[in-house]
C-alpha cells in the first residue's frame, strides 16, 4: 500500500512536469496542445543520445555522473523546447494569423503530433531501447514500509528546482509578466507593447523544457521509444485538468494527486494495465463534477 | 560587402531568402521522410542517405525549385517583374469554351465521338480482369457487347449535362410537362437503371445471344450480377427521385423568390450526371480490378468511406471533434463476435453476422449516448481528449481482458454472412478469395442508403440546428435549440455508423485483433474527413477513396522508401497542410466554406467548441 502510494507520488511528479506545459499553453492560447506528447518524446531521445555519447563505459566517477545528469537535463530540455517552438511556428501560428476556429487548431496539432511521432520512428527505428543510467547508486531508504531510491530523490529535487524556477519566471520576470498579460487579454497586452508572438513562443519554450526533462526521466525509468509520449502525455493532461487547467501550481499538485489516485487502486486489483483506465475515469469524473479543477483555472489570477 | 548588399545586388530581399531557406529545409525534410529507416545505433543514417544518395537528391532539387518558383511568384505579385499578358493558351481556351457552349450539330457530333471512344475504352476494361488490355482488336470487338451501348449513353449524357451547365441558362430546352412530372422521372430513372443493369450484367438465367451481340458480363460470379442489378435499379430510382425533387425545389424557388438567393453553381443536370457517374464508378469499376485491388476497395476504401461518412456527421455536421471514433467500430466488431459465438463468453442465442448488425448498431449507439451525455456538456476541446481516452480504454480493455475478448492474440472465427429471405439468398465467406467484391457490394448496399439518409438529415431541421450550433452556440441556445440534444444525436448517429462498419469488417476479416482498433485508425478516419472537406458528403467520399488508394499505392510502388508504419507521417503532414492552406477541405460544402471564411473575419465560430473568441486567437 505505502509502496504504491510512493510510486504514485513519484510517477505523479513526471506527470506534473508535463502538465505544466499543457497548463501554460492553455492559459495563454486557450487550447490543448495535442502535440505535447511529441515534445516529451523529443526530450527522451535527446536525453538518450546525450547519455549514450557521454557515458561510453559504466566506470564514470560520481561527480562526473552528476555533471552528465545536469547536462542531460539541459540537452533534453533545450531540444524539446526547440521542437515545441517549431510546433508553435508551423502548426499554430499560420492559423492564428487568420483567426481560425478552434477545431482547426486541434486538428493541426494532431497532425503535428502524428507527423513527429512517425518521423521519430523512421529516424530512430521502431525498436525500444534502454537508456544508459547516470544514477547507479543502490542506496534506498525505507519510509513507512515503502522504498525510496536515489532515482526518486533526484527526480524530486529536479522537479522541485524546475518548478520553483518556472514559478519565479512566470510571477517575477518580464517574460512572465508578458505571459500573464497575454493570458488575461491578448489584444490589450499587444496594445501595451507586449510582443504577443514572441511571448507565445516563450510559453511553448518553457512548457517544452519541462516536458523534455519529464521525457528524460521517462526514458531513464523505462526506455526510449518513438511512441513513448502518448500515454504519459494523455495522463498529464488529466493532471492538468485535475489541478485546474491554466494554473501552474494546480498542475504541480494535480500530477501528484493523479499519480496517487492511479496507483493506490492497483494495490487492490493487481492489474497494472488498469492504470490508464483509472486515469481517464478520473478525468471524466473531474470534468463532470468540477470542470475547473481542484485549484481553479486562471493563469492570470492564481499564478 | 555584407549580406544585405549582397542580397540587393541579387535583387532579393530578406523575405525571399527566408522563403528559399524554408523551401530548401522542406526539401531536406522530405528527403529524410522518404529515406530509409534509421536505428538508435545510427540515428543519422537516413540523413546521410538523404544527402548523399542519388535518388533522394531529387527531393532537394524539388525544394530548391519550389523556393525559386515561390520567389518568382512573389516578385510577380509585387510588380517587380513585367510579363507579357498575351499567351497563346488563351485562344485554345476560347475554342474549348465555344465548343462547350455550342448547341449546333458540330458540338453534338464531337461529344458523341468522345463518348464513343470513352465508352469503348471503358468497355474494354470492364471485361474480366486480364493482364494485357488495350489492343486495337479487343477495343473494336467491344461493339459486340451490350454494355458498350449502355456506356455510350451514360458518357454522352454526362458530357452533354456538363455542357448544358456551362451555357447561359435562358436557352435551355424545355421538356413537355408530362416528362417533367415526378412519377415520370422516377419511373424513367428506375427503368434506365434496369436497362443499364441489363446491358452491364445479365442476371437472367438464359444465355441470350443475338447473332453478333453478346449479353456481356462475367457469368461465373452469379451472385454479384444479381446483386448489382438491384444496386443499379436502386441507383436509377434514386437519380429519378433526386431529379423530381430538384425540379420541384427549382419550381418553388422560381415562384417564391424574384431572384435566386445564392448563385447556383452546379445545375440540376450536372448534378444528376455526377450522381450517375459516381454510381457508375462505384458499381462498375471494382469489377475490372485485380484481386489485390478488389480486396483494397472493400477493406480500405469501402470501410474507410463508411467510417468517414459516420465521422462526418460528428465533425462536419455538428462541429465536434471525436478522437475515439474507432472505439465504436471496435464495439460493433466485438458485438458481432459475441453474437456469432467467437468469444470465450457465450451469447444466449447464436446469430448470423447479418442479424447481429442491429445489435451492433444498438450497442454502438448506446455507448455513444452514454459517453456523449456527460461529456458533450463540456467545452469542445475536453470532448476531444475524453474521446481519445475512451478509445484508449477500449483498446486497453480489448487487449487485456483475455477471458472476455481473447486478448491481443485475436478472437476465434466470426461467423459468415448468410441471408435467406424470399427474394434474397446469399452466403458470404470472408476467407474465400473471390468474396471481396461480394462484401463490397454488400457494403455499398448499406452505404448508399446511409448517404441519402445523412444528406436529407443535413437538410432537415436537425441539420439546420447543427449548422446553428456550429455557427454560434449561444445564439442557437437562445433560439430554443437544445444544443446538447443535437450534439448527442450527432454523436450517436456517428457511433452507430461506425458499429455497422465494425460488423462488416469483422465478418470479412474472420477474427478480431485489438491492434486493428488502435487510436491511429481514429486519426486516419479524421484525416479522411478533413482532407475531403468536412460537412461535404461527396468530398468526404472522394477524400476517403483517394487516401485509401494512396496508402495502398505507396506500398506497392515504392519510388520512395515507404513502409506501412510511415503512413502517419504523410497523413499528419496532410492534416497540417490542409488546416493551414485549405481548412474547408478539397471539395468543401458551400456552407462550411462560408463559415470558415466568416470565422476568418471574426464572425461565428465554425465549430461547436465553445468559447473560441477568448484568448489571443485573434
Amino acid at each position: 500500500m505505502a509502496s504504491y502510494f510512493v510510486l504514485g507520488i513519484f510517477t505523479g511528479l513526471i506527470y506534473s512536469m508535463v502538465a505544466l506545459g499543457y497548463t501554460l499553453v492553455y492559459g495563454v492560447l486557450r487550447l490543448i496542445n495535442f502535440a505535447h506528447s511529441e515534445v516529451l518524446m523529443t526530450g527522451g531521445f535527446a536525453g538518450y543520445f546525450f547519455l549514450h555519447y557521454t557515458m561510453p563505459t559504466i566506470n564514470v566517477s560520481t561527480p562526473m555522473r552528476v555533471l552528465i545528469l545536469i547536462g542531460a537535463i539541459f540537452a533534453s530540455g533545450i531540444a524539446a523546447a526547440i521542437v515545441a517552438i517549431c510546433i508553435e511556428r508551423f502548426a499554430y501560428r499560420p492559423l492564428r494569423r487568420r483567426n481560425a476556429p478552434k477545431l482547426t487548431y486541434l486538428i493541426s496539432a494532431i497532425g503535428a503530433s502524428y507527423f513527429l511521432l512517425t518521423l521519430a520512428g523512421k529516424e530512430f527505428g521502431h525498436n525500444p531501447s534502454a537508456t544508459p543510467q547516470p544514477i547507479t547508486s543502490n542506496m534506498s531508504w525505507q519510509v513507512f514500509g515503502a522504498q525510496i531510491t536515489a532515482f526518486d530523490l533526484v527526480l524530486l529535487a529536479v522537479t522541485a528546482v524546475l518548478f520553483l524556477v518556472v514559478n519565479a519566471l512566470v510571477t517575477r520576470s518580464k517574460v512572465g509578466r508578458g505571459i500573464r498579460a497575454v493570458a488575461s487579454d491578448a489584444e490589450t497586452a499587444s496594445l501595451m507593447g507586449v510582443n504577443v508572438n514572441s511571448t507565445i513562443a516563450a510559453t511553448f519554450a518553457i512548457g517544452g523544457f519541462m516536458g523534455g526533462v519529464a521525457g528524460l526521466f521517462v526514458a531513464m525509468s523505462s526506455q526510449v521509444d518513438y511512441n513513448m509520449g502518448f500515454t504519459p502525455a494523455l495522463l498529464a493532461f488529466t493532471a492538468a485538468v485535475l489541478g485546474g487547467i491554466g494554473n501552474i501550481r494546480g498542475a504541480m499538485a494535480g500530477g501528484v494527486v493523479l499519480g496517487i489516485c492511479m496507483y493506490v487502486p492497483i494495490y487492490w486489483i493487481h492489474q497494472p494495465f488498469y492504470e490508464p483506465v483509472i486515469g481517464f475515469s478520473i478525468l471524466v469524473l473531474v470534468l463532470l463534477v468540477r470542470p475547473t479543477g481542484l485549484f481553479g483555472e486562471s493563469l492570470g489570477r492564481s499564478a | 560587402m555584407n549580406y544585405r548588399e549582397f542580397l540587393t545586388r541579387l535583387r532579393l530581399n530578406r523575405d525571399d531568402l527566408r522563403l528559399a531557406i524554408t523551401c530548401f529545409a522542406g526539401g531536406v525534410l522530405l528527403a529524410i521522410m522518404t529515406g530509409p529507416e534509421g536505428s538508435l545505433q545510427d540515428p543519422l543514417y537516413s540523413v546521410k542517405h538523404a544527402l548523399f544518395s542519388s535518388h533522394v537528391w531529387g527531393f532537394l532539387i524539388f525544394g530548391i525549385a519550389l523556393g525559386a518558383v515561390s520567389i518568382y511568384r512573389r516578385k510577380l505579385r509585387d510588380g517587380l517583374l513585367t510579363t507579357r499578358r498575351e499567351t497563346p493558351r488563351r485562344s485554345i481556351r476560347k475554342s474549348v469554351a465555344d465548343y462547350v457552349a455550342g448547341t449546333g450539330m458540330v458540338a453534338r457530333v464531337v461529344t458523341f465521338v468522345v463518348a464513343l471512344v470513352a465508352a469503348l475504352l471503358v468497355a474494354d476494361y470492364t471485361g474480366p480482369y486480364v493482364p494485357n488490355k488495350l489492343s486495337f482488336h479487343r477495343i473494336i470487338n467491344q461493339f459486340g457487347h451490350t454494355r458498350t451501348y449502355g456506356y455510350i449513353l451514360v458518357v454522352f449524357w454526362l458530357l452533354n449535362a456538363l455542357r448544358v451547365n456551362a451555357r447561359p441558362r435562358n436557352d435551355t430546352v424545355r421538356l413537355p410537362a408530362w416528362m417533367r412530372s415526378a412519377p415520370a422521372k422516377i419511373a424513367g430513372g428506375a427503368l434506365g437503371g434496369l436497362f443499364f443493369a441489363l446491358c452491364a450484367d445479365p442476371w437472367l438465367p438464359l444465355s441470350f445471344r443475338f447473332k453478333f451481340l453478346t449479353f456481356s458480363g462475367n457469368t461465373n460470379h452469379a451472385f454479384f450480377h444479381h446483386w448489382t442489378t438491384y444496386l443499379w435499379t436502386f441507383a436509377g430510382l434514386v437519380v429519378g427521385l433526386r431529379a423530381a425533387n430538384l425540379e420541384r425545389r427549382a419550381a418553388t424557388v422560381a415562384t417564391t423568390r424574384r431572384r435566386p438567393a445564392r448563385k447556383v453553381t452546379v445545375s440540376t443536370n450536372t448534378r444528376l450526371a455526377l450522381y450517375a457517374g459516381g454510381m457508375f464508378v462505384a458499381i462498375e469499376v471494382p469489377k475490372w480490378l485485380s484481386p489485390f485491388w478488389q480486396e483494397t476497395i472493400f477493406q480500405q476504401i469501402g470501410i474507410f468511406c463508411l467510417l468517414a461518412i459516420g465521422l462526418n456527421v460528428v465533425v462536419g455536421f455538428a462541429g465536434l471533434l471525436d478522437l475515439g471514433y474507432v472505439a465504436f467500430y471496435a464495439l460493433g466488431a466485438y458485438t458481432n463476435a459475441y453474437f456469432t459465438n467467437a468469444l470465450p463468453i457465450h451469447p444466449p442465442f447464436v446469430l448470423n453476422a447479418f442479424y447481429s448488425i442491429p445489435f451492433a448498431i444498438l450497442v454502438a449507439m448506446l455507448s455513444g449516448v452514454l459517453l456523449g451525455l456527460p461529456t458533450l456538456r463540456l467545452r469542445g476541446d475536453y470532448l476531444a481528449i475524453v474521446t481519445l481516452g475512451f478509445g484508449e480504454i477500449i483498446y486497453v480493455l480489448a487487449s487485456n481482458l483475455t477471458n472476455i475478448t481473447d486478448g491481443a492474440g485475436g478472437t476465434g472465427a466470426t461467423g459468415s454472412f448468410s441471408v435467406n429471405v424470399p427474394g434474397l439468398h446469399f452466403a458470404l465467406n470472408g476467407q474465400a478469395l473471390g468474396d471481396d467484391l461480394n462484401f463490397y457490394y454488400l457494403l455499398l448496399a448499406f452505404l448508399v442508403p446511409i448517404l441519402f439518409l445523412f444528406n436529407s438529415l443535413n437538410h432537415s431541421k436537425v441539420g439546420r440546428s447543427w449548422a446553428a450550433i456550429r455557427e454560434d452556440e449561444v445564439a442557437a441556445n437562445s433560439l430554443g435549440i437544445n444544443s446538447l440534444k443535437y450534439k448527442v444525436m450527432a454523436f450517436a448517429i456517428g457511433a452507430s455508423t461506425s458499429g455497422v462498419a465494425g460488423v462488416l469488417s469483422s465478418a470479412k476479416l474472420g477474427s478480431l485483433f485489438p491492434s486493428d482498433f488502435a487510436v491511429q485508425l481514429s486519426i486516419t478516419v479524421l484525416i479522411l474527413v478533413i482532407f475531403g472537406g468536412m460537412g461535404s458528403i461527396s468530398g468526404v467520399l472522394i477524400g476517403a477513396a483517394f487516401i485509401g488508394w494512396l496508402l495502398q499505392y505507396l506500398i506497392f510502388h515504392s519510388f520512395i522508401d515507404y513502409q506501412d508504419a510511415d503512413k502517419y507521417m504523410y497523413l499528419g503532414a496532410i492534416l497540417i497542410l490542409t488546416m493551414i492552406f485549405r481548412p474547408q477541405g478539397m471539395l468543401p460544402s458551400r456552407r462550411r466554406q462560408r463559415e470558415f471564411h466568416d470565422a476568418d473575419e471574426g464572425l461565428g465560430t465554425a465549430d461547436a467548441m465553445g468559447a473560441a473568441s477568448e484568448g489571443p486567437l485573434s
